[in-house]
């Protein structure tokens, strides 16, 4: 033997990991050269401590902003991961050969388009070129393509069937290394991933060239490496140290993080993940205990175990006939031992009836698997993470580190019945780091609409631990060391960006949210300066009511709302100055001002310190005015019949001047609209209501009646049933008629006549409007 | 051999020098009781080669994957349960399977409304019994009963039509794999080989739905609608000109355009909604399958034929329409007319005499 060892896997392969165990036996290498990040050697310890739990990943990224990342996964099959924990049971130093984590983060927008290099960065596992074969379309691809067309499947159960059952390990070695051999000289890739392969390999060359200088005998260094590579460092000559200096460098660094199954099937490009993780690990399991052929009991009664628990009937009578099936499968595709797909498909037939969504939730169980990641504690991690997982722990949130997604209900209220402050408040101490990891943008926890009505003390979380949230934590090590100074900074930096007083207001909500007072009052200035210009009327409102929220629940939080206070008066008065103006405006335009007419009224009833007078005084005047958009002058009628400041009389005088004949239709119809936009039980209460709208209508000629029945039917339109039935029941007095059946034709559905009279309103001509 | 006046020969008569050139180059492991080895039924089944100098015609086009499973099945000795849309080709695959693998496809038992007991196990020739009291001559035999004397496939036809008694009757047949004749005292076990193809209709489900310990001793394969228009295509252009052969229709194949006509209105029908999935559409009464695309251009041929030129033209295709969507009366007629009104009406010039024929049918 003249050379190096060269062992071609394919990444992920369990019957690759497993031979490749039995080929270190038999070597006995003084030295294990693994295909991986040469510059992160010192990662391989924590991936060998007995509590290290796979799939873990070692993720690479840049300091600077935009963060790129690149990504090497492993799983317990991984030929990568057992050649690491081989060296390290028997104490031989083991390497990684490949280009270093910062030359691939330094290439990598010269060698990837740059739309997407955030995503190649991460599918390019350490499988390097090839790895990335399933996203473009490159020439590698075509021949796993033509590999398809040839064998009629795809290329993973190819590969299963044709590589994953070779049962000797020398047979397996080598027809992993033609196959990479073959591939190889089958394809032509293009010139950037051609570039990219050769100067990788020549790296690895270099690499194994310097373990021979140091006095290693060539024969005793073991080299794992994708199979595409053989050929490659057999032939390539090493890289020079001209060469190596030339390379282009990006300023970065490494984590290990946990990864998960889920991530490692989304992924499915070659060497980034495979399609079905857990069924992989029971193959791997199946090697080790006496077989591949253990694979195929494993799964099904795996598969019928769960499938059981999901609630269905599963006999072992079953299970044996789909073993059988399986079994006849596999021998007509010319098989020893069934596949994913034979066994997937014999169970389909056997157990799910002939179709495949009744196995659906057993085999996505038994085939991707919830499993995911475990670092023991002192792993190199960022101070993030560090604190993120201090906090998981501290705030009793470790349950929730899972791939399942569960609900976490948080009650903010002060527990009076417990002896720490601590604990009283545990809840609240929650709430803020959730809403903190919320700003940051890490998707570990999504906050649920609140299901209480006019209380404020519960909030409804829905938590699921991703890889993708592991990274977006190790991304926002950029903004500080802690996840409370990261949010902190990223509320800053938002609230500096932001440029409008709406966003300012989410902005300073998110730092209350967050339990940050400082973050909070910065947001705060901010508003008060961008609140001096001019903005829309709902804006405004909405500004003021998010402030009013602040105040009227800060309490819970304990945030001192007085800062505040002095803001939402100036925005209060603001708005009662410019409402009027607001008024004079379209039909489409008016349901804005009306709901911030609803905030505006919220707002004065819930703080004692706003001039209600002011209030009141305005909502007559746009009530009584005729020259303002109809509809809000029926909404502050509405509001004013609400709080009682309308007398009947008043109404009912209203209701004749706005709904008299000489009117135009689309005018008192907008009117009646504004004024069943609130408080309805009052309108319904009153029959002379109804009367007078009655009178009005049955005065309209057909053409105006049509005009106003485009206005009337969207008034009318959420009103709930029982609303319906009450304003029929007005109707039935009114008329004359039984109530239920003036019911029965209110609450029946349209005609498809009726239907075709009103689609033509659609197009009805508003002329001047 | 073959007799030219009949109006259908079974599928083993048809294509017998197909299964003669399968056999003769035979080179796998053949099971027990099987005229060929399960690779040579999927090659019959799925075609396209060339085999000894003959051309294997595709039998059944679509889901490969599905014919496997189902001849796997068949090879573990278990029974076969075929579950589809009418006309999704149920009965045309079990056909051919046994026709593959037996070289008889006429052990069929047709589950009706009207079928007994005594359809599935045996019965009596009576005059016979009354003379000569209970004797094996007396005795006539089901399909089944040859079935497993013989230790080959009987086919049970729409099976979810039976009533459940004698549905029941097939489970002591399939787990013990015997039939007891008690009035002769005789045990007749099946020979190795013999298996069952049942075929059942997902519309008929509510008739007689199949109890659980029948569903039990059958694999089920559920062959679904072509899942795309060229799979539709390539069936029914296939088997329209192989119908064709058969009938002497007199009139030229339904050109290309045609076919792709009456597929497009059929999937856009069946689906609920225009190719391009653009504009939902009501769906008909009817199932308006596969089979029926294929009669309605072998109607509208004969059609053509017998009272036109010989060519298929938009008048014998609107008629033919006409039939095969408008089941119901009532609704179909609306949606019919809605389809040619919002959909085949703003299709541009070339569809344009189809859709006045079709108006001028639908009024």
């Amino acid at each position: 033997m003249g050379g190096p060892i060269l062992f071609g896997v394919r990444h992920l392969s369990p019957a690759a990991a497993y031979h490749l165990r039995r080929a270190l036996d038999a070597a006995q290498p003084e030295l294990v050269l693994v295909e991986g990040p040469s510059d992160l050697n010192d990662q391989m310890k924590w991936l060998c401590h007995p509590d290290t739990q796979f799939p873990a990943a070692i993720m690479a990224y840049t300091k600077e902003a935009p963060v790129r990342t690149i990504l090497w996964p492993f799983s317990v099959y991984s030929p990568e991961a057992q050649a690491i924990l081989w060296a390290n049971e028997h104490k031989v130093e083991c390497r990684f050969m490949d280009l270093p984590s910062s030359v691939f983060l330094g290439i990598k927008p010269w060698f990837a388009p740059v739309t997407e290099e955030n995503e190649t960065g991460e599918d390019d596992g350490p499988g390097g070129s090839a790895a990335k074969s399933s996203e473009e379309p490159p020439t590698t691809e075509s021949v796993y393509r033509r590999l398809e067309t040839l064998t009629g499947e795809d290329h993973d159960t190819f590969w299963e069937r044709t590589f994953e059952q070779i049962e000797g390990g020398p047979d397996f070695q080598e027809a992993n290394n033609t196959f990479g051999r073959q591939l190889r000289a089958a394809t032509v890739d293009d010139q950037r991933r051609m570039a990219e392969t050769i100067v990788r390999e020549a790296h690895m060359k270099r690499v194994i060239q310097q373990a021979v200088d140091s006095g290693i005998p060539a024969e005793k260094i073991f080299c794992v490496c994708g199979s595409f590579h053989v050929a490659g460092l057999e032939e390539n000559q090493p890289m020079t140290d001209e060469e190596e200096a030339a390379l282009p460098r990006a300023d970065c660094c490494a984590t290990l993080m946990p990864y998960s199954y889920y991530r490692l099937s989304s992924r499915s490009g070659y060497g980034a993940g495979n399609k079905a993780p857990a069924y992989f690990e029971l193959l791997w399991d199946a090697l080790n205990r006496g077989g591949v052929g253990e694979a195929a009991y494993l799964y099904l009664t795996r598969l019928a175990a769960a499938h059981r628990k999901a609630g269905n009937l599963t006999s072992s009578a079953e299970v044996i006939e789909a073993v059988r099936l399986a079994d006849t499968l596999a021998a007509m595709r010319g098989s020893k031992y069934p596949t994913l797909s034979d066994l997937r498909d014999a169970s389909v037939t056997t157990m799910g009836h002939g179709s495949f969504s009744e196995l659906a939730l057993a085999a996505a169980d038994t085939e991707i698997g919830k499993k995911i990641g475990f670092l023991p504690e002192g792993v190199a991690r960022t101070s993030v993470q560090e604190d993120f997982y201090r906090q998981l722990k501290e705030l009793r949130l470790e349950k929730f580190r899972t791939a399942e997604l569960q609900r976490l209900d948080l009650d903010l209220r002060e527990k009076l019945n417990v002896k720490s402050e601590q604990a009283a408040l545990g809840d609240l101490r929650r709430s803020f780091f959730l809403h903190r990891l919320r700003v940051l943008g890490v998707h570990f926890a999504n906050l649920l609409p609140s299901r209480q009505d006019g209380a404020n003390w519960g909030e409804y979380w829905e938590l699921r631990w991703t890889p993708e949230a592991e990274i977006e934590i190790v991304e926002s090590a950029l903004m500080g060391e802690t996840i409370e100074g990261a949010a902190a900074f990223a509320l800053k930096e938002r609230a500096d960006n932001s440029g409008s007083i709406a966003e300012a207001a989410a902005i300073f909500q998110d730092a209350f949210l967050c339990g940050m007072p400082a973050a909070a009052s910065h947001a705060l200035s901010v508003l008060q300066g961008l609140s001096v210009d001019s903005a829309a009327i709902s804006e405004v409102a909405e500004t003021a009511s998010r402030l009013s929220l602040v105040v009227r629940y800060g309490d819970l939080r304990r945030f001192d709302p007085a800062p505040v206070i002095p803001l939402i008066k100036q925005l209060y008065l603001r708005s009662c100055l410019t409402l009027a103006d607001a008024c004079v405006c379209d039909a489409k335009a008016a349901p804005e001002v009306t709901r911030a007419m609803d905030q505006l009224n919220a707002l004065q009833l819930g703080h004692d310190f706003l001039e209600e007078s002011r209030w009141l005084d305005l909502l007559a005047d746009i009530s009584d005015r005729d020259d303002l958009n109809t509809r809000c002058s029926g909404f502050a009628m509405a509001i004013l019949l609400e709080r009682g400041k309308a007398d009947e009389a008043l109404l009912s005088r209203e209701v004749a001047r706005r709904l008299s004949p000489g009117v135009p239709a689309d005018l008192g119809a907008g009117w009646f609209e504004g004024l069943a936009g609130k408080n309805r039980y009052a309108l319904i209460a009153r029959l002379s209501l109804w009367r007078q709208l009655d009178d009005y209508l049955s005065g309209l000629d057909d053409e105006t009646f049509r005009r106003a029945l485009v206005f009337l039917r969207r008034a009318f339109a959420d009103f709930s049933p029982s609303e319906k039935n009450d304003i029929a029941e007005n109707l039935g007095e009114i008329w004359g008629v039984n109530p239920q059946q003036a019911a029965e034709v209110l609450m029946n559905d349209i005609t498809e006549t009726e239907q075709a009279v009103l689609d033509s309103l659609d197009e009805f001509d508003f002329d001047d409007i | 051999m073959a007799d030219k006046n009949v109006q259908r020969l079974p599928a083993e008569e048809l294509y017998q020098t197909e299964l003669d050139a399968l056999i003769s180059a035979e080179t796998d492991i053949i099971p027990t009781g099987w005229r060929m080895s399960p690779r040579s039924v999927l090659t019959y089944l799925t075609g396209n080669v060339k085999v000894k100098g003959v051309d294997i015609t595709p039998k059944y086009m679509g889901n490969r994957r599905l014919v496997e499973i189902a001849i796997a099945t068949l090879v573990t000795d278990r029974a076969l349960l075929l579950i589809g849309e009418p006309g999704t080709a149920k009965s045309w695959l079990s056909e051919h399977l046994t026709a593959a693998v037996n070289g008889d496809s006429t052990k069929v038992v047709q589950g009706t409304a009207g079928t007994t007991e005594e359809h599935i196990r045996y019965s009596w020739n009576y005059a016979m019994l009354i003379a000569k009291g209970p004797c094996p001559e007396a005795m006539v035999k089901s399909p089944v009963y040859r079935a497993m004397e013989t230790g080959s496939i009987a086919r049970v036809e729409e099976i979810s039509r039976c009533a459940s008694e004698v549905q029941d009757a097939l489970i002591s047949i399939l787990s013990e794999k015997r039939l007891s004749v008690p009035e002769l005292g005789l045990e007749v076990p099946a020979a190795k080989g013999f298996s069952v193809i049942a075929t059942a209709n997902t519309r008929d489900k509510g008739v007689n739905d199949m109890s659980a310990a029948l569903k039990r001793r059958f694999n089920i394969v559920v062959l679904p609608t072509p899942s795309d228009m060229e799979t539709e295509l390539d069936i029914v252009r296939t088997r329209v000109a192989q119908l064709s052969n058969g009938l002497d229709l007199n009139a030229r194949q339904p050109d290309e355009d045609t076919v792709e006509k009456v597929v497009t209105i059929f999937r856009e029908l069946r689906g609920g909604a225009t190719l391009d999935g653009k504009q939902k559409l009501k769906t008909t009464s009817g199932v308006l399958s596969t089979a029926e695309a294929i009669s309605l251009l072998a109607n509208s041929m004969a059609l053509a034929g017998s009272f036109g030129d010989g060519r298929v033209s938009d008048g014998d295709l609107a008629a033919a329409l006409q039939g095969a969507v408008v089941k119901d009366e009532e609704n179909d007629k609306v949606t019919w007319k809605e389809y040619l009104e919002n959909v085949m009406k703003k299709r541009g010039h070339e569809w344009l005499p189809l859709y006045r024929a079709c108006r001028e049918l639908n009024g």
